[in-house]
């Protein structure tokens, strides 16, 4: 079990290798760009277009540029973005990495909650009308383009309700906690709403399959044999083993969305998290942005992935990875 | 200068005016653009100003300016903040309308004739005034600012480089010591050029020359400004959320019309909510302006035309042309008729409509714009009289085609991805298309295309671009040399402004008559310059498409609302009503 | 999933029975299925629809091609003719309208958008672009997994390990990067793309198809490498490779086959998402470019408009919905056909 755990490290801290650089590469590719451009000003004269790339590094080979960048990002911490020479890019990083996480996690309750609730239902009214809809509607939330759904919702809160119905809902934008709770709160709803109908929907119709693939279950029968409620059996038994699969579906999903992954929803509201920050700096094409948040994104991305592949391993050795 | 869209930062490149020709045409193209917005305020009397201070002024932006630095920093975003926390020994007078144009002495006590034929300046530098951080002002403090303009790289596009020891400066080291010479005793600052330069005076007011303290680094300051004179002083920037501006405890008013005391107690500049959330924020009244160089969709272009806004949207003229330059260095424009044909052709109208309308737009076929020194109305390509645009001429676009030899040849029209900036390329390719070409996009990002349309090694990529030009100074040369002179085809370089590389040896040489006979025969030189417009525009190196209007929005308990034609909205002499 | 269905049932006592192919039971199932094939049947209706495009295009009355502005041009309003875009009202008249839904078919039936295109029109040449994309995507993202998870199933040790951890590398790599650089690289050369005999123009709808199918393939390699894996325990494979079957026999003849049914359940939800995910690669300019439109670009192009003419963000959004939704609940049926306990599942 430990070599599994210390294997599997060693290829995340590889997996991160091998992802930033080809990120790097593909920067350094990529027509039109030219970092010493953009930070030597508008009508720079050749001599201050060298000048400034012989200052960034820019003139040397590729991989020792590279390891100049992971220097800065991971030792001394410096590391200064393109588009705008005073900013230091962790610290920004750190900063946004709050409202992301608010997001996230509110729209993981909501989904979680929502999800084993109409899971649950859907199971035990399967055979009568309430099941069907049920799914319908969990699949109609999976099959709006979330991007599509902010703007209805921003049609709604912010167009002509905004001044009667909906006037309790802040202007676009995200508050932190510390300045104004309330104004946290209500600014998230919406977001929150959005970003969870899309998962409550898959998570539901995951849990419903499980629970129903379970229910036929030897261990299931003899529960209900040995006298157990049906209700116990439901909570105690199948719930618990069918959580399994939503549990590290969750991980993945959740891995994903704190690393950047909300990058639509943040944009569409106006949420100033991490991946708002991903969005604008490939918008300006800036390579230390680009390549901190990738970082940052692939390292929860490898870590949830590692931890609920362990966890798998864990509880069925059968199914234990390579 | 190039504004860049909506979602760029906005780069301003702004000298100010060249002779007493250049200021009357000021004036012309000033009155208009006031027409429409509300009258200038009067000079209000100390009294009126303690009535109007306080509030929290808040601005909301796209996108920041990028770093903070004023020695690097060349938007207009910024620099209309720099006005109220900096001063530079002339500045412009900080009213709306034609005063608007005129230098007054800032930090200086008057505005010095030059001597030594014209090399030489000495200001005198008033005493008594502090930075934000309490340190006093001295005429030392100007050449670290000056020093700067060559320590920090980018920036100024070649300003004050007539300075003596500027040619030696580098972003290693300057010495300006016998260009910039200060007196601390006696508070003087001499200036020495290496020739007479009419455009310096112009340039000292320019943010890049409002002054620091001396002891600032040489060094890119990043996104901390160094401390000013003016009546704020910066508390806080951080380009991902916000800007904030406090009252400098140390300002007194010394000069009412170059920097008077603001109204606002603080004021805020938020970065990063989609524009048409902007605009609904001001109309709700949780903001108080949209930045203006925020482009407003048509959406909410809609909103506020009910009557209910018409106190708070202020339109105002540009000086500007929005254009898409033929790239006349190879097939179809490189042929004279091909490229007379598509101007032909194209329906200026359209364009119009997707600027916003004949409220937002103004069509044009020639190179200068309306209001400008040396124009006179000059539309060839269009049926019926040739002054102004009344509709495309497609037959004779036809006609022009087929003799070029070029029909059915494949066009590339280059492009920003932006909404305007997809619908204005594909209006193109249908124009195109209409005349026999077979036209496609190339849409690219915004920071990606401004760099690729002007390096000469994608020459071959691309056969229309668009591009646009904003007034840095109200002179011809501006944009006739600028974006069409041969010396401004710089090979191989990102930065090459004459984007459609048109050269003409004929042409050229009147430009060169042209501004070697401005400081001698003024009158002279801009009917030269309305003759090399009028040759430019014939020779089609572009389709001109229009001449933008800008519009302003404010909230409803905004008042005091004035249009510099410098920097265009005074923030600090606006004032909320409670 | 077992590989082979018995027949079971309780009144077959008669000898000589004839089998049943299980194909042929899985697709009976999904006859029975109701809800299924309402959906299967909206999704046909869809892809009718919008092939017929053109015809779409020919009925209503406007010179030239529908997907090019008409910024000037005018139509006809209960026997009126009226411009197209029309300028603003008040006294500024900023800004210039789009015409609104008509609700007549041959005249701008969901109004017109920012250039003066019929909406309708456009849904319906956007379908072409977008059913395209996901359709292809997702059948070569699935392909190409399946080939992946057959090579790492069956070797497994190092080749498993390094190609699982390729996947993981491809999973957590940033698409939109991957997009926006692919789609400057393709623009900017202007004979597009040279890969030995292939040739992908610049605005080819095959650069957002192979950018979506190469990021999922990580996605649909996980089930189908633990089906290969657990195929691979069965008996039938042991006795096969006791007769001395070849690796590459005992690849394409014993273990895809079982394999199969996992991907072709796979294939709905995967077209699904690829949808998606085009709808959000074009709505940030990154996939499909001018002078192709899809339902993401439309949906990009009715943001400025959204408070005044809503249809044209709305009707393309409700679009992706309705076909994203039968292809979900396809997908549901499908498996539920192919799946052995199918009697517990299929209502």
């Amino acid at each position: 079990m430990l070599t599994f755990i210390v294997r599997r490290t060693l290829w995340t801290v590889v997996v991160m290798f091998v992802i930033t650089a080809v990120v790097f590469f593909i920067f350094f590719k990529t027509p039109g760009v030219d970092p010493a451009r953009a930070l030597a000003g508008r009508s720079p004269s050749p001599q201050t277009l060298a000048e400034v790339r012989a200052q960034l590094g820019l003139n040397r080979p590729l991989y020792i540029q590279y390891g100049l960048m992971m220097k800065r990002i991971f030792i001394t911490r410096n590391l200064v973005s393109y588009s705008d020479q005073g900013q230091l890019i962790i610290p920004e990083i750190f900063a946004a990495a709050p409202a992301t996480l608010s997001l996230v996690f509110g729209a993981a309750v909501i989904w979680i909650v929502m999800a084993i609730v109409m899971g649950v239902a859907a199971a035990k009214l399967r055979g009568r009308i309430y099941d069907p809809i049920l799914m319908i509607l969990a699949l109609i939330g999976v099959s709006a383009p979330v991007f599509w759904l902010g703007q209805v919702c921003n049609f709604i809160t912010q167009g002509g309700l905004h001044n009667s119905v909906f006037s309790w809902v802040p202007p676009l934008g995200y508050t932190s906690f510390t300045t104004s709770p309330l104004h946290w709160f209500t600014g998230l709803i919406f977001p929150w709403i959005t970003l969870s109908i899309l998962y409550i929907g898959f998570y539901a119709r995951v849990l419903r399959a499980n629970l129903l693939e379970i229910q036929n279950e030897d261990y299931i029968r003899t529960a209900r044999a040995k006298g157990l409620s049906e209700r116990r059996v439901l909570l105690r038994h199948t719930l618990r083993t069918s959580m399994i699969t939503f549990v590290s579906l969750f991980g993945l999903d959740f891995g994903a969305l704190v690393g950047g992954g909300a990058i639509l929803t943040e944009v569409v509201f106006g949420i100033h998290g991490v991946g708002f920050l991903t969005w604008q700096a490939l918008q300006n094409l800036d390579l230390p942005t680009i390549m901190a948040v990738v970082i940052y994104g692939a390292f929860f991305i490898v870590l949830m992935n590692a931890l609920v592949d362990i966890g798998y391993a864990w509880l069925d050795p059968r199914v234990r990875p390579a | 200068m190039r504004q860049t869209t909506s979602n760029k930062p906005y780069l301003a490149r702004r000298r100010t005016m060249v002779g007493s020709l250049a200021g009357l045409a000021v004036l012309a193209m000033a009155a208009a653009g006031c027409g429409s917005s509300s009258s200038p305020s009067t000079k209000s009397s100390s009294s009126t100003t303690a009535a109007h201070a306080g509030g929290v002024f808040t601005i909301l932006a796209n996108s920041s300016f990028g770093v903070a630095d004023p020695a690097q920093n060349y938007t207009l975003e910024e620099w209309q903040l720099l006005i109220d926390t900096h001063d530079g020994l002339v500045g412009f007078a900080k009213v709306g309308g034609l005063p608007g144009t005129k230098i007054v002495p800032d930090l200086a006590t008057s505005i010095p004739l030059p001597t030594n034929g014209g090399k030489t300046y000495v200001f005198h530098v008033r005493r008594g005034i502090k930075f934000s951080n309490g340190q006093v002002l001295k005429p030392s403090d100007f050449v670290t600012t000056f020093e700067r303009q060559f320590t920090v790289p980018g920036g100024n596009p070649g300003f004050y480089s007539g300075i003596v020891g500027a040619s030696k400066c580098s972003t290693k080291g300057c010495d300006l010591s016998k260009g910039v010479v200060p007196n601390d005793t006696n508070y003087t600052l001499t200036i020495n050029l290496t020739a007479p330069d009419p455009e310096l005076m112009d340039q000292l007011a320019l943010p890049f020359a409002f002054a620091v303290p001396a002891n600032t680094s040489l060094h890119n300051t990043g996104n901390k400004v160094p401390p000013g004179t003016g009546p704020y002083m910066w508390k806080s920037y951080n380009p991902n959320t916000e800007a904030v501006l406090v009252r400098n405890p140390y300002f007194h008013v010394w000069n009412k019309l170059a920097q008077p005391a603001g109204y606002p107690n603080e004021i805020i500049e938020k970065y990063g909510l989609p524009v048409s959330d902007e605009v609904t924020e001001v109309e709700n009244g949780e903001a108080d302006e949209v930045w203006d160089g925020d482009q407003i969709p048509s959406d909410d272009l809609t909103t506020l035309n009910s009557p209910k806004y018409a106190s708070q949207v202020h339109v105002n003229t540009l000086t500007a042309d929005w254009y898409m330059a033929l790239n006349t260095q190879r097939p179809p424009f490189n042929n004279l008729e091909a490229r007379q044909a598509i101007n032909y052709a194209a329906n200026r109208s359209a364009y119009v409509k997707i600027a916003g309308g004949p409220s937002l737009a103004v069509p044009a076929c020639q190179i200068l714009p309306p209001n400008f020194p040396s124009y006179k109305a000059y539309c060839p390509f269009t049926t019926g009289p040739q002054t102004v645009w009344s509709g495309p001429n497609l037959a004779k676009a036809k006609a022009l085609v087929k003799a070029s030899g070029t029909l059915g040849d494949k066009v590339v029209v280059n492009g920003t991805n932006d909404q305007v900036g997809t619908e204005l390329a594909e209006q193109m390719v249908s124009d195109l298309d209409s005349i026999g070409y077979k036209a496609s996009t190339q849409l690219l990002s915004a920071s990606v295309q401004y760099p690729f349309i002007q390096n000469s090694s994608n020459w071959s990529k691309w056969n229309v671009a668009w591009s646009a030009w904003y007034q840095d100074y109200p002179a011809p040369s501006d944009f006739l040399n600028v974006l069409l002179g041969c010396s401004h085809i710089v090979k191989n370089s990102d930065a090459s402004p004459n984007i459609a590389a048109f050269c003409n040896t004929k042409i050229q040489a009147q430009i060169n008559t042209a501004e070697s006979e401005e400081a001698t025969n003024p009158s002279a030189a801009s009917a030269l310059w309305t003759t090399i417009d009028h040759e430019d525009t014939l020779q089609a190196p572009w389709v001109d498409l229009y001449n933008p209007k800008q519009i302003d929005f404010t909230a409803s308990n905004v008042h005091g609302y004035e249009w510099s034609p410098q920097w265009y909205i005074l923030i600090d002499q606006l004032y909320l009503s409670k | 999933m077992a590989a082979v269905v018995e027949q079971v049932s309780t009144t077959e006592l008669r000898p000589a029975v004839a089998g049943r192919n299980p194909w042929a039971l899985a697709w009976r199932r999904l006859r029975r299925n109701r809800i299924a094939l309402a959906a299967l049947i909206l999704l046909v209706l869809i892809l009718v629809l919008c092939l017929g495009a053109p015809l779409y295009a020919h009925n209503i009355a406007h010179d030239g091609n529908v997907l090019s502005p008409n910024l000037n041009g005018t139509t006809v309003v209960h026997g009126k003719v009226v411009p197209v875009m029309q300028e603003g009202g008040g006294l500024l008249k900023l800004g210039e309208t789009p015409i609104g839904p008509t609700w007549d078919f041959s005249h701008y039936f969901l109004g017109a958008d920012n250039i003066g295109r019929d909406v309708a029109a456009l849904l319906l040449y956007g379908g072409r672009a977008s059913l395209q994309i996901g359709i292809c995507s997702a059948v070569l993202c699935c392909i190409v997994a399946t080939i992946v998870a057959l090579i790492a199933g069956f070797f497994g040790g190092i080749v498993d390990a390094i190609l699982s951890r390729l996947m993981d590398v491809i999973w957590a790599f940033p698409v939109y990067l991957l997009a926006i650089s692919l789609a400057t690289e393709l623009l900017t050369h202007s004979n597009g793309l040279q890969v030995g005999f292939l040739h992908v123009s610049a605005t080819s709808l095959w650069t957002p198809t192979v950018i979506i199918a190469f990021i999922y393939v990580p996605y649909v390699y996980r089930p189908v490498r633990g089906q290969v894996l657990s195929v691979g325990t069965k008996e039938f494979v042991e006795a096969a490779i006791a007769q001395g079957a070849s690796n590459f026999r005992l690849i394409f003849s014993e273990i895809l086959p079982n394999v199969v049914s996992t991907v072709i359940v796979l294939l709905p939800l995967m077209i699904a998402t690829t949808i998606l995910t085009e709808s959000a690669l074009s709505y940030l300019s990154v996939g499909v470019q001018p002078p192709n439109v899809s339902w993401g670009t439309i949906i990009s192009d009715g943001q400025d408009l959204l408070y005044t003419r809503p249809w044209v963000s709305l009707a393309p959004g409700i679009m992706i919905v309705l076909t994203v939704l039968a292809l979900n609940v396809l997908g549901d049926g499908v498996r539920d056909a192919l799946d052995p306990r199918a009697k517990l599942r299929v209502r």
